[in-house]
């Protein structure tokens, strides 16, 4: 399992429209992949949107992305960076 | 490995809500083939109205069942919506959201209309948060 930590940097948060890019980016990896809000442990499944929205993750919440596969790593990066890049938000 | 038959999907209510829903729900998990709305005018017939709704469970139907969504049990667009109620082929949830919407929009393994319709008022339910102190320590700081 490989695990990193990731910050919600676009105004918006992880609002449905950029929980549905994260979603669809999340189910090109076979591998399981989990979002966990360090604050209060909430934890999601990063391949259901329904499930992504119950994190509420605002603008500022620092979510783990965890994930366990044989694409992990690229996984991982992939994520991160759409984090990073704010859901091309900003 | 045979083709996905998805449950079809026709949201009903009154006035545009219908629409609205479906157009939401399509802007956040793009368009959807199987759904489509039946609004409900304030002062249309109940005959043009049935007549809405058969059409738009013919044009969503894969074969594997339609489900009907609802705004209020109790309502006309669902006291209509019931006369097609059958077997393994139409099914009705009422009070209809968006996460409902969401859920029936995104089928990615085959299921029954049954099984559908059970996943379906569970996540309509469970979508309902009383957020009060659970947002409260993400305001702007």
């Amino acid at each position: 399992m490989l695990s990193r930590r990731v910050k919600v940097i676009n105004p918006l948060g992880l609002h449905a429209r950029a929980a549905a890019s994260l979603v669809r980016l999340a189910g090109t990896f076979q591998s399981d992949i989990k979002l966990v809000r360090t604050d209060n442990r909430v934890v999601a499944d990063a391949k259901s949107i329904l499930s992504v929205l119950t994190l509420a993750a605002a603008k500022g919440t620092e979510l783990e992305v965890k994930a366990s596969g044989d694409d992990k790593k690229e996984a991982i990066q992939r994520i991160e960076e759409i984090f990073r890049k704010g859901f091309g938000e900003i | 490995m045979s083709e996905l038959k998805k449950i079809g999907g026709v949201i009903v209510s009154h006035g545009q809500v219908a629409s609205e829903l479906v157009a939401a729900a399509e802007t956040v998990v793009g368009a959807q083939s199987h759904l489509t709305a039946v609004s409900i005018g304030w002062h249309d017939d109940v005959e043009m109205a049935r007549n809405e709704i058969e059409r738009a469970i013919r044009q969503v139907s894969q074969g594997n069942g339609v489900l009907l969504l609802t705004d209020m049990f109790g309502g006309t667009p669902t006291n209509i919506s019931a006369m097609f109620i059958k077997d393994n082929e139409v099914e009705i949830v009422t009070g209809v959201n968006l996460p409902m919407v969401i859920k029936l929009a995104l089928q990615n393994k085959q299921t029954t209309l049954s099984e559908m319709a059970k996943d379906v008022e569970e996540q309509g339910k469970q979508s309902i948060y009383r957020t009060g102190k659970l947002l409260e320590p993400q305001k702007p700081r």
